[in-house]
């Protein structure tokens, strides 16, 4: 064989790693157009155009500064709640816990937000952080112990646990952290029921004097807050705990093949340990944008459903932490446009939940349907290779 | 006397556990794992409401058997011809399930969390044995729900035992290529398995509505597809087991609705289904034999 031949043989073959890198990328986009086409369907039978509610979907979630700022409000929760999924995928294990754990740690972190006083604000931030990464790694640990020591499948007790947080917190909250303070104003219903409120030094403070700089100005109300600029930083820890360290290389092994890797000398229960125990502290994160970023307590009606949405993420950012952070602005701008349309079309948002589990399907298909095809080609490459003198 | 209430209350409240945990066998039997059963729940509890609502409760009962065989239906496409991952494909049927609900009850009837009341089925009463007293709780006024969820097992006993129907199923489960070389259509057992769980927890579902609430009211499934599911497993993936399974959860959760003490706050009362579910899989799964070759996508032609 020629040097030439070899070397165009490496070409072309690098052309296909390139053409299905490219495949790869673009199926998420493929599988996301394809669930709005599916979802057109309930918006037609509603007698919608489905062409007008997403372009109002655009227009209203475009159009103003501080609808762009409530995506990436709205995007800063699912980039944790993604990560923690992804994390879970990564080695392995379906985290469908988040959502039970994300409430633990918004409620250890709103506890050690009102019941600690006097810290200066550098002090007390982090502590409530670390709070709320402990709740979710405490309610994290029974379905990876029960998983690793009795076999019991993490599924069904982390469903079953997100229940129990449910219930766990309306208890704490009602019955043993109630703020008494808050009164009934003049009659109208029964008074809010809510923790204290967490003091000033450890909120975490809004974007606008740090856009300002940029020449960005945001009206007051805006809620986006450094918190997504946290979620980002995470993200780039969470790649480099993944791709740059012993442990990362170990937890990706234990997720490709768990016999394999004992057979390599790693433990995959101890890895199993570990690698959920941190999605769980990740969980823990999720609700602190709107805990202290945004209402500043933690009451009874508290933002619910990130830890689904989180599955829908990490899903179509493939599990990668960049991905991660791309498919949750994806999210934060359905979310904004699902609330656009309810106002301006009169369409229900829960479009946005529906768009949601079809993009979970399709995406999943999707990755299949490539899986496959790159397989059927590279086996017909190989064929024509060894025909190839 | 209050035992033969709670009893009854008890009973009432595992038909719909029985009914899934049931479904769930076929899918389980089958090869595939349904971890959306939840889901097909809540479709079938709204649809069936909704349909009862406008052309009376046999018209929801089949309504509901439709829309979660429908739903279920779609995860078989998904995880036995597409093979994608069948825990995850359940999730997305659970998400999907929910947002189609509270659409289609904001679009229907304006109102995102509840349905109007509808009539149920009529109810069904043992003449003699309601004279007396103690018994009255468990023969008055009976739905033919809680019959058929009873019935349901035997049948369902019988299918997988005695039919080669269930024989073909379970082949399928256990060793999905062996079946094939005998000339089972491994695909076509999967999704009949699947779509049949999927009708069930939609029939299920309408209990809760139609039969044992009256109205559809958001979140009334709460876990009890998940529980269903933990009930198949208790069951050891045998009827007669899951029956026994759902009868014992169905107590659990008649004295999460009836006990009340100031000992205890009820929010812990309320815990007591999914606690108790969490300590019997902790304590059973390890005895557990489940079908060989659940979860595990089959690809035809493996062989070559």
């Amino acid at each position: 064989m020629t040097p030439g031949g070899k070397s165009l043989k490496l070409a072309r073959r690098l052309k296909g790693a390139t053409k299905y890198a490219i495949l790869d990328a673009v199926s998420p986009i493929v599988a996301v157009l394809f669930a709005m086409a599916v979802a057109s369907i309930a918006l037609v039978i509603i007698g919608k155009n489905p062409f007008q509610v997403y372009a109002t979907m655009v227009s209203f979630s475009f159009g103003r500064a501080d609808s762009v700022a409530s995506i990436f409000f709205k995007a800063t929760p699912l980039i944790f709640s993604g990560l923690a999924v992804a994390v879970g995928f990564r080695v392995g294990l379906f985290n469908i816990g988040v959502e039970g754990q994300y409430l633990m740690g918004a409620f250890l972190a709103s506890w050690a937000g009102f019941a600690i006083k006097g810290l200066p604000g550098y002090v007390h931030l982090p502590l409530v952080i670390l709070a709320g990464a402990l709740g979710g790694a405490l309610w994290a640990f029974v379905p990876i112990w029960l998983k690793v020591k009795r076999g019991v499948h993490e599924v069904i007790t982390t469903i079953m646990l997100n229940h129990t947080a449910f219930l766990l917190l309306h208890y704490l909250i009602f019955d043993v952290f109630m703020d008494k303070s808050q009164v009934v104003v003049g009659g109208a219903g029964s008074p809010r029921v809510r923790m204290p409120p967490i003091e000033l030094s450890a909120r975490v403070p809004n974007l606008h004097d740090a856009l300002a700089v940029f020449g960005i100005n945001l009206p007051a109300h805006a809620a986006v807050n450094w918190l997504l600029i946290g979620g980002i930083a995470l993200a780039v820890g969470v790649w480099y705990l993944l791709w740059r360290t012993p442990f990362g290389l170990e937890l990706r092994t234990v997720g490709h093949n768990p016999r394999a890797a004992e057979t390599a000398g790693i433990r995959p229960q101890v890895v199993y340990f570990k690698a959920f125990l941190l999605s769980g502290a990740v969980a823990g994160l999720v609700g602190l944008s709107d805990l202290l970023g945004y209402f500043g307590y933690l009451d009874i009606d508290f933002p619910r459903g990130y830890g689904f949405a989180g599955i829908a993420v990490a899903l179509v950012g493939r599990n990668s932490p960049f991905g991660i952070i791309l498919a949750a602005l994806l999210f934060g701008f359905l979310s904004r446009g699902g609330l656009g349309i309810q106002v301006l079309e009169r369409v229900p948002m829960e479009t946005y939940v529906i768009l949601q589990g079809l993009i979970i399907l399709s995406i999943v298909v999707a990755s299949e349907v490539v899986r496959r095809y790159v397989r059927a080609q590279q086996k017909k490459e190989e064929a024509a290779a060894h025909a190839e003198p | 006397m209050q035992s033969p209430e709670m009893l009854a209350s008890a009973i009432r409240l595992a038909v719909p556990i029985i009914i899934t945990a049931v479904g769930a066998i076929y899918a389980e039997r089958s090869g595939v794992v349904n971890i959306g059963l939840e889901g097909m729940m809540i479709v079938g509890s709204f649809s069936g409401a909704a349909v009862a609502f406008f052309l009376g409760p046999y018209a929801g009962m089949l309504a509901a058997i439709l829309a979660g065989a429908l739903f279920a239906l779609i995860h078989a496409v998904a995880s036995v011809h597409f093979r994608v991952d069948q825990i995850v494909s359940g999730v997305a049927i659970n998400i999907l399930a929910y947002g189609v609900v509270r659409f289609s009850a904001i679009s229907i009837f304006k109102a995102a969390t509840t349905s109007p009341h509808v009539n149920s089925l009529p109810r069904l009463s043992l003449p003699g044995l309601s004279e007396a007293a103690w018994l009255r709780p468990l023969v008055h006024n009976v739905s033919p729900l809680v019959l058929l969820a009873f019935a349901l097992i035997p049948l369902t006993a019988w299918v997988m035992n005695r039919t080669v129907f269930g024989l073909r199923l379970r082949s399928v489960g256990e060793h999905p290529l062996a079946a094939e070389t005998l000339g089972v259509n491994v695909y076509l057992m999967k999704y009949c398995g699947v779509v049949i769980s999927g009708a069930l927890a939609g029939l299920s579902g309408a209990y809760l509505s139609i039969e044992h609430n009256g109205m559809y009211v958001e979140g009334m499934t709460q876990g009890l597809g998940f529980i269903a599911l933990a009930a198949m497993i208790f069951g050891n993936w045998m009827p007669l087991g899951a029956m026994w399974a759902g009868l014992l959860f169905g107590f659990a959760q008649a004295m999460s609705l009836r006990v009340v003490t100031q000992a205890v706050p009820y929010q812990f009362v309320r815990m007591i289904p999914y606690v108790l579910t969490i300590l019997i899989l902790a304590i059973w799964t390890r005895r557990a034999r489940p079908p060989a070759a659940v979860g595990l996508p089959y690809e035809r032609g493996e062989a070559t």
